[in-house]
């Protein structure tokens, strides 16, 4: 069972690792899609959570869809309504956003360490896992320029915040109060920069985020 | 207490329905009209059917599993709920009158909505048992009436009135909150109760923190700036209300939060009485200056906030110094005073609602002649002013003699506290003087005289619905003049539960309300009897009338009227230290003189040291730090990750 976590994590890790030297949008949300899936798998291969009900498994079953299917697809449908493919002009170049990433990880260990939580067995390299995807997320927001990267690195960030989740509580899911507060707050950013993504590209005919420069005071 | 709940869920329902059926207004505004009438009268009866067993009307529930929400009565909730629910209800029969523009029906309702909501918010501050439930009811009321305010949004005086508002309303919410939080760290308690355990320092902390929050709301002086913008900005009969019923609140918490500390210091009743004295007279005195209608009347009900405090003041003093005769008498006076403002001011603000209605000006210059044009108003408007000026036998006399008597029971005293009371003699002297000027000039001006402009000859009388409040309010003025034993005995009970150290007896209270309704009643003789004079003098002479202000001219004009700052210029020149005043005038220089021009402004200067003072210095220091806001999304993240790594930092180390 520990194999298939950690490869699972690994997995997490790396798609992680892709969205930041990746430069076409397509692929990034294909990416985000394989790690939707594999964060909403994650909880269930864990050993605590081996005990589930079927309102769990349902739970669990609509979060593969919303996280694998559902936001990958809207952000899909958004990309083929603009002219924009690729991400040009990073405000970080890929080769050292990669390089960054490398250290990310090791600040994350760092940080798990200097926590000192008492976690559940085997779940220190989850917590690392988490606060990865979490600081590659703003890594991501900080970045790059482009407002559909901006929504990824949001998800990216609300999955490692799921992961959080996870790796930390140790209840019998009868209460999602974490989960859903999670999904929820994906679903309205996404909807929410869904329409700024519209509007940007409606105005501007770009969806350079450098245009919201001009809707300050 | 099931009654009155009963109460407030019919107004509220009555408040939801116009949001539902707002294309058919005409016929709504009636429904609406009833279930708020039927619900403030439940209320009424609510409270009236058991006044001994106020106690029991005390109700609590939880809130998100983790809060209570907690609310009690007792008499000073009982004696403040009164004017909510009987001006209330006038003010709603009006304002079916004064809204009757179909075009912006959803507006009006929105506005009916939120009236409603104000009523049920005010009803539930006066019942507040502890700190969650009295702040929850607090915000409530100070929003649902900023939206009332902001009625008419597309103007932007009223946009800056309503932000004004705004800004003084939580400003004084935030102070309100802080005294709570000081409260709750020393007690550990929810409940207003343990206000009595604090240590005696905290407790001046607490109340003086409480005070200046509880002033903004009530217009006590250098935080009485928003009321001259939110009054003339707000639709006439929600001036009423706030006016009349709202500010009140704030003087309702500070009455509160003083009996609940039970506080025996000498210096919380001096300050309150200095705050009272200031606002008084240089409310009174700026409401003179003003040429605005209703920013006249707002200035005034600073004014009479000041009156008010000063009984609160008085009483206070009473208290510190055992003086029961003082303190009774100076905390009843300021509630019959609370009562009294409340009726007469809801009944001028409705006279003026119905006179800018009628003419669509609200600059009192423009105006004249309008009693001859609006009969019923111009008369009720006439009993308001006598009222207010706290002349007999209306009821402002009643409550401003309490407050008189309570501070010549305290000249015994000596020291500071004989200067003060001294003081306030005086200044009620003024107070009591100057109103009387300021609104001879309003009746005057807007009332006799002929006609400035065009709309104010055209001027007719409102709808029954419109001058019926008046004409009850009016009614209530000279009821409460004349008949005033139960009244000062209402005040008197309103005081019983809280006030703990000892009555006054009952005798004195007798022989003070038999004296009084005996000079009130003969005044109303003498004034019967001078009428009776006059028509017999005048029996068998020629009557005739001519233009006013004719004199024998042949060419009339109404320019050769007093306007209202000629009449007040030489009041106004006396206080000039108190205020800024602002003059442009052309004078008569040469041989052959050109137009000759005068125009006067005053400022307040609570207003222009709260401009100079604090708003321009934070603007340029907060002008300073605009370069954060830049623009760039990726940076404003940078923000976060740069406060997480801190947070993580301090953590760490």
């Amino acid at each position: 069972m520990s194999n298939i976590v950690n490869i699972t994590m690994v997995i997490i890790l790396l798609s992680v690792l892709l969205s930041l030297a990746s430069n076409r949008l397509i692929a990034l949300v294909k990416i985000m899609a394989l790690q939707g899936i594999m964060v909403s798998l994650l909880p269930l291969l864990l050993e605590h959570h081996s005990r589930m009900g079927s309102g769990g498994l349902i739970f669990f079953q609509v979060m593969i869809l919303i996280k694998g299917a559902l936001i990958p697809g809207l952000l899909y449908v958004a990309l083929k309504r603009v002219v924009t493919k690729r991400e040009i002009e990073p405000i970080i170049g890929y080769h050292a956003s990669l390089f960054a990433g490398l250290i990310i990880i090791l600040l994350s260990i760092f940080i798990t360490e200097r926590l000192h939580l008492s976690l559940p067995k085997g779940h220190d390299l989850l917590l690392t896992t988490a606060i990865t995807t979490i600081s590659a997320g703003f890594f991501l927001m900080m970045s790059r320029k482009k407002a559909i990267t901006q929504v990824i690195g949001y998800l990216m960030l609300e999955n490692g915040i799921y992961l959080v989740g996870t790796a930390l509580t140790k209840h019998a899911h009868t209460l999602y109060v974490v989960e859903f507060g999670v999904l929820l707050d994906v679903l309205v950013g996404v909807m929410i920069m869904g329409i700024i993504l519209h509007n940007i590209n409606h105005t501007f005919d770009d969806i350079d985020t450098d245009h919201l420069n001009l809707l300050k005071d | 207490m099931n009654i009155f709940l009963l109460a407030l869920v019919i107004i509220v329902m009555g408040g939801i329905l116009p949001l539902l059926t707002h294309r058919y207004m005409a016929f709504t505004k009636w429904v609406y009209l009833g279930i708020t009438m039927i619900g403030c009268i439940t209320g009424l009866f609510a409270i009236f059917s058991a006044p001994a067993k106020l106690q029991g009307m005390a109700w609590s529930c939880s809130w998100l599993h983790s809060f209570t929400l907690a609310f009690a009565c007792d008499s000073l909730s009982f004696f403040f709920l009164i004017p909510i629910f009987l001006i209330c209800p006038l003010a709603v029969i009006y304002s079916c009158a004064y809204f009757d523009k179909a075009e912006n029906s959803i507006r009006t309702a929105v506005s009916f909505f939120c009236t409603n909501v104000l009523i049920a918010a005010m009803s539930l501050v006066t019942l507040a048992a502890n700190i969650l439930s009295f702040a929850l009811v607090w915000e409530l009321m100070s929003l649902s009436s900023y939206v009332l305010v902001m009625y008419d949004y597309e103007k932007a005086e009223t946009r800056t009135a309503g932000y004004l508002y705004f800004l003084f309303a939580q400003a004084g919410a935030l102070l309100i909150f802080a005294a709570f939080g000081v409260a709750f760290s020393q007690t550990g308690s929810m409940a207003f109760d343990q206000f009595a355990t604090l240590p005696a320092e905290a407790k001046l902390v607490v109340f003086f923190i409480a005070f200046l929050g509880f002033g903004s709301k009530a217009g006590v002086f250098p935080l009485h700036v928003w009321l001259p913008h939110a009054h003339p900005a707000a639709p006439s009969h929600i001036s009423a209300i706030m006016s009349g019923v709202m500010i009140k609140m704030g003087i309702y918490g500070i009455l509160r939060i003083y009996f609940l500390l039970a506080s025996g210091d000498l210096i919380i009743g001096q300050a309150v009485l200095v705050f009272g004295m200031v606002s008084g007279v240089l409310g009174v005195l700026y409401a003179l200056g003003k040429d605005n209608f209703k920013k006249l009347l707002a200035y005034s009900s600073v004014e009479n906030i000041g009156i008010i405090l000063i009984g609160v003041g008085l009483g206070m003093i009473g208290t510190a110094k055992g003086n029961v005769s003082m303190a009774g008498f100076g905390f009843a006076g300021a509630l019959l005073h609370v009562f009294n403002h409340s009726i007469f001011k809801s009944l001028l603000f409705f006279g003026a609602g119905a006179v800018i209605k009628k003419t669509g000006t609200s600059q009192v210059d423009h105006l004249g002649g309008l009693m001859k044009r609006m009969p019923i108003a111009g008369r009720t408007f006439l009993i308001g002013s006598v009222s207010i000026s706290g002349l007999p036998p209306f009821s402002g006399f009643i409550s401003e003699f309490l407050i008189y008597f309570a501070a010549f029971h305290g000249l015994k005293h000596n020291n500071i506290t004989l200067l003060l009371i001294i003081l306030a003699i005086i200044s009620l002297t003024v107070i009591g003087g100057l109103a009387s000027f300021c609104f001879t000039k309003v009746v005057g001006i807007v009332f006799l005289g002929e006609p400035r402009s065009g709309k104010a000859a055209q001027a007719g009388e409102g709808g029954r619905l419109l001058t019926l409040p008046m004409v009850i309010l009016a009614g209530l003025c000279l009821t409460i003049g004349i008949f005033p034993e139960n009244f000062i005995h209402l005040a008197f009970a309103g005081l019983t539960d809280i006030v703990k150290f000892g009555r006054v007896d009952t005798a004195t209270i007798d022989t003070v309300s038999a004296n009084l309704t005996l000079g009130s009643r003969l005044f109303i003789l003498i004034f019967f009897v001078i009428l009776l004079l006059r028509k017999l003098l005048y029996k068998n002479k020629e009557i005739t009338k001519g233009p006013t202000w004719g004199c024998g001219f042949t060419q009339g004009t109404t320019r050769i009227q007093y306007t209202g700052t000629s009449y007040t210029r030489s009041v106004v020149d006396f206080f000039r230290p108190f205020t800024v005043i602002k003059e442009t005038k052309v004078q008569l220089r040469k041989i052959f003189p050109g137009r000759t021009e005068y125009l006067r402004r005053i400022e307040d200067i609570a207003e222009v040291g709260l401009h100079r003072g604090l708003a321009l210095p934070l603007l340029t220091l907060l002008g300073k730090f605009r370069w954060i806001q830049h623009g760039k999304v990726q940076l404003y993240i940078g923000y976060i990750i740069l406060a997480i790594s801190v947070l993580l930092l301090v953590s760490f180390i």
